[in-house]
């Protein structure tokens, strides 16, 4: 039994088995079952109700995660210079260049002091160390960059630019870190002569030692 | 007793997205942080205020960490120990090499006509960052240098890492707050 299409004619088969089975006199007949297409609908619409405990269960995982893990990103950095004439022994000779130096003298190196919730790194409380422009002492590194400012200001020490002629640029400057300084220290001066804008940063030195 | 039957029903929670969220996320977790993080050692880093912000890293960088020890560390490995090899650099050395002939380094330009040679060095015009420790003496990141400047390097451009905040201070201080 099929329809136009060629498809069985479920409708037309079923009243053919009503008619082979006829119900008897007195007895209702009643359709039970829903039309298909209603019962697919309806059980579609039963798994769409998605159970959502377990997604907050995760979200709440996560934002535990994330504020428990210490991620050691690196948040910045400051850019130095070593003497690139020093490795290239090539017999090539530089022409002598005036530079601003600044030595980092310790005065105190503090007491060794075990870092919290560490096993092998201290700090030192009570760590001191002063800066030398020339002559003058920095006692603070307030004391530093009002110097350095001065020095930035003063025309002397600016030297030709030679990327652009005609020009002049703030003086090289040279960090000179003595025995017992630290990483810390340096980077504190490295930091305030940025700050002032003396931009190129050279080491010099002993090599702290 | 339908409605016992239906109060179970519900209780039946399905736990089978959860366990697969938690394994994506563990595997997700487990490879990330081993791979952004062999480079970058647990280390206090001191406080700078004036500071280039690191948000784009290039893809080929030379990192040495330096520990309060003195150890110069790369990749998890340590190439300079302190307290074991005291004035003998030859690990600094092999691993400045190491960068030298393993990584894609930029070369400074050589003028028209020049050729590579001990007069007109092949100078790496890509820096070197160096993350060392607060309260690292500075003649450990001294002795680093002066290697970094050798002929058999020639790194001429550094980077010193700094970090926005101080962590120490904040640890100390959570410490006395306790």
């Amino acid at each position: 039994m099929t329809d136009a299409l060629g498809e069985p004619d479920l409708r037309r088969r079923r009243w053919a088995l009503l008619a082979q089975n006829p119900p008897e006199p007195g007895e209702t007949y009643t359709v039970t079952s829903k039309p298909k297409r209603k019962q697919r609908r309806d059980a579609a619409t039963s798994e769409s109700e998605v159970d959502m405990t377990p997604m907050i269960d995760v979200v709440f995982l996560l934002i535990v995660f994330f504020l428990c893990i210490d991620f050691k990103i690196l948040e910045s950095k400051l850019p130095a210079y070593l003497p690139k004439d020093t490795g290239s022994r090539g017999g090539g000779t530089m022409e002598p260049q005036e530079k601003l130096r600044i030595r980092i003298v310790l005065d105190r190196r503090g007491e060794k002091t075990l870092r919290p919730a560490a096993k092998n790194a201290y700090y030192w409380p009570g760590h001191k160390v002063h800066f030398s422009v020339g002559a003058t002492r920095a006692d603070s590194l307030d004391d530093l960059k009002r110097e350095l400012e001065e020095l930035h200001r003063d025309p002397r020490w600016s030297v030709p630019d030679p990327k652009r002629p005609g020009r002049m640029k703030p003086m090289s400057v040279v960090i000179e870190p003595d025995a017992g300084t630290v990483y810390g220290d340096v980077a504190a001066c490295v930091d305030a002569v940025k700050f002032v804008g003396f931009d190129d940063i050279h080491f010099g030195g002993g090599g702290g030692r | 007793m339908a409605n016992l039957d239906a109060v179970q029903e519900d209780a039946k929670l399905d736990m089978t997205p959860m366990i697969d969220c938690v394994f994506l996320l563990m595997i997700f977790f487990v490879l990330v942080i081993d791979l952004s993080q062999t480079d970058l050692e647990d280390l206090i880093l001191p406080k700078a205020k004036y500071v280039q912000p690191d948000d784009q890293p290039p893809d080929v960088r030379p990192i040495a960490n330096i520990n309060q020890g003195g150890d110069v560390i790369y990749k998890g490995n340590t190439y300079y120990a302190a307290a074991q090899h005291g004035e003998n650099y030859e690990g600094m050395k092999k691993l400045l090499v190491e960068w030298r002939n393993t990584l894609k380094l930029t070369y400074k330009p050589l003028k028209e006509g020049q050729a590579v040679s001990a007069k007109n060095p092949n100078i790496p015009d890509d820096p070197v960052l160096v993350r060392a420790d607060k309260w690292t003496e500075w003649h450990y990141v001294g002795k680093f240098m002066t290697a970094c400047s050798q002929p058999y390097a020639q790194f001429w451009k550094l980077e010193l890492a700094m970090s926005e905040i101080d962590k120490e201070d904040k640890m100390l201080k959570a410490q006395k707050a306790k």
